[in-house]
């Protein structure tokens, strides 16, 4: 009886001690592409050539997220500026001087569950990681 | 009995091993993330030009209006509040310290080679720019590695061609 408990115990820990490391891992790997993600549109977005970030945008960064192993429809993207105006349409782009706030955010899901092993409380499954980040539009209209 | 103690110490090794390489990680995302806040925050900041001049066709930048452009865009990316302390999602603990903030105006001649031993910068400017450092305590979540300070360096500069 006393070998069976020690032999649970043990288990246990050893689940825990050989898959924290990696889930903890993809934890900052994901926000980290999110972030990478988030450079990139707002690098884009706030050139000279466009000065919005628009649905087609946003559906390709879906796609590059897709690609790395993120379910795309529960990503949420979230576009803004600082002075009210709407930085998400292709026929009015925000002109030069206003910021572009983008930010995009992805649940945690099941991914801290195995905390449980060693009476951690997970991270909840609805909370979700989120990368930001405002940039300045170059954007000057041709007349 | 010995097997126990040696499972305990390898837990406890395996612990602190992970937690090194988990605070490691972190810290080198961090350092993308200040730096990409100051790229920003510089970019923003070269973009003030000077309407008084501009009229007169000089093309320079207006130091106030970028100094407080600068650090508007550097609090809205790394989500400090209005006195620059760290609200609830920042990287940070700690608020950042701008350590210089520098503008190269119109008044140089250009190519301007910008030097600055004191930080280790040496960036030549071919229009008026924008020249800003900032240091930032990475806040660790174990105390197994010794505390990280980044210090951020970013150029951003005016030109014709955007």
């Amino acid at each position: 009886m006393k070998q069976i408990l020690v032999f649970v115990l043990f288990s246990t820990i050893i689940c825990w001690v050989m898959f924290a490391p990696v889930y903890r891992h993809v934890a900052i790997v994901r926000q980290a592409l999110l972030q990478k993600e988030v450079d990139y549109l707002l690098e884009v977005g706030a050139s000279g050539r466009y000065g919005y970030i628009d649905g087609e945008m946003i559906e390709a960064s879906r796609g590059r997220l897709e690609s790395r192993g993120f379910n795309p429809a529960l990503l949420e993207y979230k576009v803004s500026t600082d002075n009210g105006l709407d930085a998400s349409n292709p026929a009015s782009p925000v002109p030069r001087g206003t910021g572009i706030r983008l930010v995009i955010s992805y649940p945690y899901g099941n991914l801290f569950v195995p905390d449980r092993l060693i009476g951690l409380d997970p991270v909840p499954g609805g909370a979700r990681m989120s990368a930001a980040g405002m940039k300045m539009s170059e954007y000057v209209p041709v007349r | 009995m010995d097997k126990l103690l040696l499972f305990v110490l390898l837990a406890v090794l395996h612990v602190r091993l992970m937690a090194l390489q988990l605070d490691e990680e972190r810290a080198m995302h961090a350092l993308f993330e200040l730096k990409h806040a100051v790229n920003r925050a510089v970019h923003a900041a070269a973009q003030q030009t000077d309407p008084a001049l501009l009229a007169r066709g000089i093309r320079a930048i207006d130091e106030e209006k970028a100094e407080a452009r600068f650090i508007d865009y550097l609090r809205a990316n790394l989500r400090l509040d209005g006195t620059g302390r760290p609200m609830p999602g920042s990287p940070l603990r700690e608020p950042a310290e701008l350590v210089l903030f520098d503008v190269v105006n119109a008044d140089r001649t250009f190519p301007y080679r910008y030097r600055n031993e004191q930080h280790g910068l040496d960036v030549t400017l071919h229009g008026p720019g924008v020249v800003a450092v900032i240091r930032a305590e990475y806040p660790r979540t174990y105390r197994f590695i010794v505390p990280i300070r980044w210090t951020v360096k970013g150029v951003a500069e005016l030109l014709p061609d955007g």
